[in-house]
């Protein structure tokens, strides 16, 4: 069914919620933000608005009977007081920040929807990234806008070589993740540890990357994919780097394009051209589905693996 | 670029990896913890794999009638006879060479291959079963001889059928053959002091013997034994158990130490329909069609150093293979084990091992035991693994 509402008030209570947007590069998180919410100010702002207050206007001699007259106040005319709604009405912020060459799902928490952003961010959420290197040169900001400092060549490097890396990496990694967690491999608490999901160290601000391939190579081109928590851009940025330095070559990052953040993958994410109200409505109706079942889906692996645990308990105590 | 590689990683002493490399890198290392790719499978097309006691045999894809290579130990011609001087054999092959079956067709294609402690057995499509290694018990499916010499023995058996029938799949255990025929029969021989040839007696057999039991009038689709206890999975997702019971992997009931003939495992009713089966000897391990996995036995089950042994089976948490809140649909695919050491692959090839580490049999980096299924670092998709005693090879195909 279809409703048609062009009641600014009641649309601006439905922009409540998590919003995935479609970052573009070179474009930074503040000015992704600004466009945003002054697209959705404006569009507010066309619709029915809340009319002027009343002004009540008791004139005449006192003496006399007194004229009332309710009139529009002029000191609540969106033409003296400016548009109804304002970019800086909006409560609004990012679950995790993307860094300006970065592009792809971009997770923002509009009014109420900012608690629920900034608790996605707190569980750690998995991302994933694309990211395309080049090999041959190296830029003094490991980009490629920057400056190349340095040139090599490159045509020794065969994808057997660079996958190996990639296995290592990966390898080292996931051995990192149970000593931050500060247990030994061969314990008890080890396995109850990974048997809850995905082995996160809550404390940790360290990058830990869960999984990392290569899924294209076309020499000097290639691209990689990230599988990470608590990354940053600057990060991959140096991944690329020193996967080069260790295959003997120099290397520049061409683009990163985040590719899922938690459970929102590219499919969701709203291209500008989409940022209007009825995209951003129903996105939001979206997340917050998404957001429930994962939830859910959580809780249950959490109590599937306790249930298993006192079974296996139980069958311990057998002969 | 070739469409199928080899990984492979375990004891290299023996030769079993076959890795060749110049004489100072291949007396440098004793064992291999992590994957290696092998170069023999960028050089052959490897259709399948089997890894036995220190020796391993590819199958390949080819135009000649060499189709299956061999490298380790060859202390009872298990692959071939390897004579560069005359009256020499070669007790151990450090690299993969071609092993002569005496192959009548070109255009004959390996189906399946297992290995055990010393025989090897070879299912081709068009010209039967060959075995060959030592036969001290039977298992090469032909008559005993007293005191023959294996090493230095050219002598391949072949069997073309078995009761009338095409055989399709086979499965070496310790010292004891499995075939599995077009229409699900089993048979086998070979030593059975554990009742490990299902035949209701606990003497050797040297020919091929159906077996019956509570697989009469079963189609079968999968035996399985890596050394002493034995399982078999029908059609119908049901599975039968023989052999070693010690443990009481088969049979929780009669506390009998040897189950010499077929039996239903009731154990595993009520966990939904079996898939795929693997058998170590102590431990045993069965996959139902959700993709879960269930383990009972006795030694490192997979879910935790605490439980040691267990008669029911038990399952092994999914999350453990890789299913998360992202991933919420994978399952495991198929399973897979050695004696003592355990693989399984889900849906996005990922492979996961665990169990002891013998040489670092694992290929987790490391020679520590491990006590829950843990991620192997493979730079491919794992299509399917084969597990020796201390060492594992996996065919795998390029991410891309």
């Amino acid at each position: 069914m279809e409703y048609v509402i062009s009641d600014a008030p009641t649309i601006w209570r439905l922009l409540n919620g998590v919003l995935c947007v479609y970052k573009p590069a070179g474009v930074t998180v503040n000015s992704v933000r600004r466009t945003l919410l002054y697209k959705l100010s404006t569009e507010l702002n066309e619709l029915e608005c809340r009319p002027p207050v009343k002004r009540v206007a008791i004139d005449g001699d006192t003496r006399q009977a007194l004229t009332v007259t309710v009139s529009d106040s002029l000191a609540d005319n969106p033409l003296v007081v400016g548009p109804r709604y304002r970019p800086d009405d909006f409560k609004c912020s990012w679950a995790t920040f993307l860094g300006v060459n970065t592009s792809g799902v971009f997770v923002i928490g509009l009014n109420s929807g900012t608690k629920d952003a900034y608790r996605l961010h707190r569980e750690h959420p998995l991302r994933t990234y694309k990211v395309k290197g080049r090999l041959g040169e190296c830029t003094d900001n490991l980009f490629h806008t920057g400056k190349v400092v340095d040139k090599s060549t490159w045509r020794h490097v065969r994808r057997g070589a660079m996958e190996k890396l990639l296995a290592n990496m990966q390898a080292s990694h996931q051995k990192t993740m149970y000593q931050l967690c500060g247990v030994d491999l061969q314990s008890e608490a080890a396995y109850e540890l990974a048997s809850k999901g995905l082995v996160r160290p809550v404390e940790s601000k360290l990058p830990l990357i869960y999984g990392i391939r290569c899924v294209e190579f076309e020499p000097p081109n290639f691209i990689i994919e990230v599988n990470c928590i608590n990354e940053y851009e600057s990060y991959l940025l140096a991944l690329v780097h020193d996967i080069a330095v260790k295959l003997h070559t120099v290397a520049t990052c061409v683009s990163v394009r985040c590719t899922r953040h938690s459970c929102f993958t590219l499919q969701h994410a709203l291209l500008m051209k989409h940022w209007t109200l009825q995209s951003a409505i129903a996105n939001i109706a979206q997340s917050k589905r998404m957001i429930r079942n994962v939830m859910k889906t959580n809780k249950n692996m959490g109590l599937n693996s306790h249930l298993h645990r006192l079974e296996g308990e139980a069958a311990n105590s057998l002969p | 670029m070739s469409k199928f590689r080899v990984y492979c990683w375990g004891l290299a002493e023996h030769g079993a990896l076959g890795l060749k490399g110049s004489k100072s890198s291949s007396t440098s290392f004793r064992y291999i913890p992590k994957p290696v790719r092998h170069s023999f499978a960028e050089e052959k097309k490897v259709v399948a794999v089997a890894c036995g006691f220190g020796f391993t045999a590819f199958g390949v894809q080819a135009l000649d009638r060499y189709k299956v290579f061999g490298n380790g130990i060859n202390t009872d011609s298990q692959i071939g006879l390897h004579e560069p001087r005359k009256n020499h054999p070669l007790s151990l092959v450090l690299a993969p060479a071609p092993i002569n079956l005496g192959l009548e067709y070109s255009d004959t294609s390996i189906v399946s291959m297992s290995a055990g402690r010393a025989h090897l057995a070879v299912v081709t499509d068009k010209e039967g079963v060959f075995t060959l290694g030592s036969n001290c018990y039977g298992q090469c499916g032909r008559e005993i001889i007293e005191n023959e010499k294996y090493n230095g023995s050219h002598y391949v058996h072949n069997i073309t059928k078995l009761g009338n029938e095409k055989v399709t799949s086979v499965s070496c255990g310790q010292d004891h053959t499995l075939f599995l025929t077009a229409s699900g029969k089993v048979f086998s021989c070979g030593w059975s002091a554990d009742g490990q040839t299902g035949t209701d007696q606990l003497d050797n057999i040297c020919e091929p013997t159906r077996i019956d039991g509570d697989i009469k009038g079963e189609t079968i689709i999968k035996v399985t034994g890596k050394s002493d206890c034995n399982l078999a999975l029908s059609s119908n997702g049901e599975v039968f158990g023989w052999g070693n019971n010690e443990y009481f992997q088969l049979d929780t009931e009669s506390k009998e130490q040897q189950v010499n003939c077929p039996r239903r495992l009731m154990s595993l009713q009520g966990l939904g329909k079996i898939v795929d089966i693997a058998s170590g000897g102590p431990v045993c391990m069965a996959l139902n069609e959700c993709g879960d996995v269930f383990v009972w036995g006795y030694g490192i089950l997979g879910v935790g150093p605490r439980i040691e042994m267990s008669g029911k089976p038990l399952q092994i948490p999914p999350t453990l293979f890789g299913r998360n809140e992202f991933q919420p649909e994978t399952r495991v695919i198929s399973v897979s084990c050695g004696l003592t050491h355990f693989m399984a692959i889900n849906n996005h090839h990922n492979l996961y091992s665990w169990g002891r580490n013998r040489a670092g049999c694992l290929g987790i980096g490391h020679t520590r035991d491990q006590y829950f299924p843990y991620k192997v670092a493979l730079s491919a998709h794992a299509l399917s693994v084969s597990c020796g005693m201390d060492h594992t090879m996996v065919i795998c195909r390029p991410f891309s």
